[in-house]
């Protein structure tokens, strides 16, 4: 029962990150219709940023702050050098043009900061555990992430619904060309999302930065994982990515955990061993399979 | 003997780009005897790397040159026909010419399954959803303990009798051999009844449709063709290099397929195999190059590469063979002046 609280918490915590990937990444999509593959590397931008300034200035709490206006730097000027001349092609296009993003920034970390990984310890007052339940204790570290994580989204959810910026997105996301012909400046919008989706993204990379290593190509499993929370929950759809990124982050985690456990009660030990770990590996993707057999624009695609 | 005419007929008066295919596929059959003067077996290496990757990207370029299916998954049969030559090799199989059979039928199985559930969808999600597939398969042989797991497994070079493959040049033939194969198989399904269909449902499915053909199928038997020609690669692949790992069928080979398509050119039968022939002859001289210029960072040649393919996406519309046409026309315009 513990083991299981602990992993639905990690779960929880994988969710609730993936969210701050995703959130950019829909309205991206959504929006301007465009395959960006390269936010994985602002994701990584993020984290070697925090990094790079935890251990510079020696204070966990700075890197964590400044690494926000570093990415969402990088994404205004990724948006203005590159990307804005990549919308009116096709996809295909996009891919490879975002593939060659991924290609540079891997190598550009790489040479800055080595091959290696880099690890960042955390400060005294985060490393330590409390007990949620009695008898089950939690990084506190785990909390913050996941505190930060659901109050980032409900800033977003309110954002994107309640503010008239947020309708400007929203009808953007419905019909760019009627929204711009209504007098909307969708070449600022657009860039301010695609910087906006890059500082969210950064600072789940420098949460991310203390709990798994900090190294070139970090960001890609994390960008296919939120683009399968992205079909999953609907392209366009910023409450519908919260929900799939919340299923996701927990049936990834509980799936690692706990299927390779059950199928040992089910098969002999050998079948077991070879079947659990690469059943649970593939959960998410039979997951978004099966949810694009059934609904082919996803859980909840945005009204319009 | 009705493709035979054909194909000599699309020699003696096809298009430049057929001729300039059929000169590349020459030019491989004599590679060997220069660089066996020269003593560069070496680059008998990379030719054979650059048939087969060129074979896998024609096998792509079906769908996405041709089709305007944007598959983003088409590395996963790659690796399981090479994963199938592995596995029946570790029950004991040992005859190639087998193992190509059922990588053939394997990987077409697969093309079926998953085409059907892929070509449900389009768009944005017709990507991802190769995609996940792709990583499906890649997560499932990344956990498959018992056919090596991440190391992969080491793969003895299959008996294709009544040819010995460890005769020098045996397998650089049979590649080339196989590369003309489908190359021609690919020549005549383009155009055929079916290729024209196909390239029409790419520019208009909704008026295909009007005329009374269904397009799911067409674009069905075209997923099913390209993926039979990647296991077949594949497989051959698996032969060549003696080993295979999951890093074959990784989500960043896929990517390198189309890279290669849209480096030579989209939907034309040489694109891909000019492609091929630029990406590796790079991946060769980049490093050498940067090891010129600044001798610290010979290693970190995709830091030119990667803004190189921007910039062949940005301004290198139709590719190699698209740079080949406009020669040819700015020629003819002076010809004509």
């Amino acid at each position: 029962m513990t083991l299981f609280l602990e992993q639905l918490f990690n779960g929880l915590q994988a969710g609730v990150t993936l969210f701050l990937i995703a959130a950019g990444l829909t309205l991206i999509l959504g929006i301007m219709d465009f395959v960006f593959l390269a936010h994985g590397s602002q994701v990584m931008v993020g984290a070697y940023a925090g990094a790079a300034i935890t251990s510079w200035t020696g204070n966990f709490y700075l890197g964590l702050v400044l690494a926000i206006p570093v990415t969402f730097a990088s994404g205004y000027l990724i948006e203005y050098l590159l990307i804005r001349h990549l919308y009116r092609r096709d996809h295909m296009e996009q891919v490879l043009a975002t593939f060659g993003l991924i290609l540079f920034f891997n190598e550009l970390v790489r040479i800055g900061f080595g091959p290696a990984a880099l690890f960042s310890d955390l400060p005294p007052s985060l490393g330590h555990f409390v007990e949620i339940l009695p008898d089950t204790p939690y990084p506190v570290f785990r909390l913050v992430v996941i505190g930060v994580g659901l109050a980032c989204a409900l800033g977003i959810h309110l954002f994107v619904s309640r503010t008239k910026t947020g309708a400007m997105v929203r009808a953007g996301a419905n019909n760019p060309e009627m929204t711009a012909a209504l007098g909307v400046n969708i070449t600022l919008l657009f860039r301010m999302i695609f910087a906006a989706g890059a500082a969210f993204a950064g600072l789940a990379g420098t949460l991310l930065g203390p709990l798994t290593s900090v190294e070139p190509g970090m960001g890609e499993p994390l960008l296919i994982l939120s683009l399968v929370v992205i079909i999953i929950g609907g392209i366009g759809s910023v409450r519908g990515a919260f929900i799939a990124a919340i299923i996701i982050g927990i049936v990834d985690t509980l799936g690692r955990i706990f299927l390779p456990m059950l199928l040992r009660q089910i098969l002999d030990g050998s079948a077991a061993d070879g079947a659990g770990p690469a059943l649970a590996s593939m959960l998410v993707y039979i997951l978004m399979a099966v949810v694009l057999v059934f609904r082919p624009q996803g859980l909840f695609p945005p009204r319009g | 003997m009705r493709g035979i005419v054909e194909i000599i007929r699309l020699i003696r008066d096809g298009a430049m780009e057929n001729r300039l295919f059929f000169l590349l596929l020459a030019g491989f059959a004599f590679f060997p005897l220069y660089t066996g003067m020269a003593d560069l077996p070496f680059w008998e290496d990379v030719a054979m790397r650059i048939m087969l990757l060129g074979m896998a990207a024609m096998g792509l370029n079906l769908v996405l040159g041709y089709g305007g299916m944007v598959s983003f998954g088409h590395a996963a049969f790659l690796g399981v026909g090479a994963y199938c030559v592995g596995i029946s090799q570790s029950f004991g199989l040992m005859n190639g010419w087998v193992h190509l059979l059922i990588s053939i039928g394997v990987c077409g199985g697969l093309g079926l399954v998953i085409g059907y559930l892929a070509l449900r969808t389009s768009g944005i999600y017709f990507i991802m959803i190769t995609l996940a597939f792709a990583q499906m398969l890649f997560f499932l042989f990344v956990s498959l303990e018992m056919f090596g797991g991440d190391d992969g497994m080491s793969i003895d070079r299959a008996e294709f009798l009544p040819f010995d493959l460890y005769e020098p040049l045996r397998l650089y033939f049979l590649i080339w051999a196989m590369l003309v194969l489908v190359s021609v198989a690919l020549m005549l399904v383009v155009r055929s009844r079916f290729g024209v269909t196909l390239r029409a449902i790419r520019n208009n499915a909704s008026r295909v449709e009007a005329m009374g053909l269904e397009p799911l199928g067409f674009r069905m038997t075209g997923y099913v063709i390209s993926a039979v020609i990647c296991g077949l690669a594949g497989a051959l692949f698996a032969s060549w290099q003696e080993y295979v790992s999951p890093d074959i069928m990784h989500w960043s080979r896929s990517g390198e397929l189309m890279i290669i398509i849209v480096l030579g050119g989209l939907g034309t039968l040489a694109g891909p195999l000019l492609g091929a022939i630029v990406f590796l002859l790079l991946e060769e001289f980049l490093p050498e190059f940067l090891y010129l210029v600044a001798p610290a960072y010979a290693e970190n040649w995709m830091i030119i590469f990667g803004p190189l393919l921007i910039a062949v996406v940005l301004f290198g519309r139709g590719g190699l063979m698209g740079m080949v046409g406009k020669l040819r026309a700015g020629r003819r315009d002076g010809d004509g002046s």
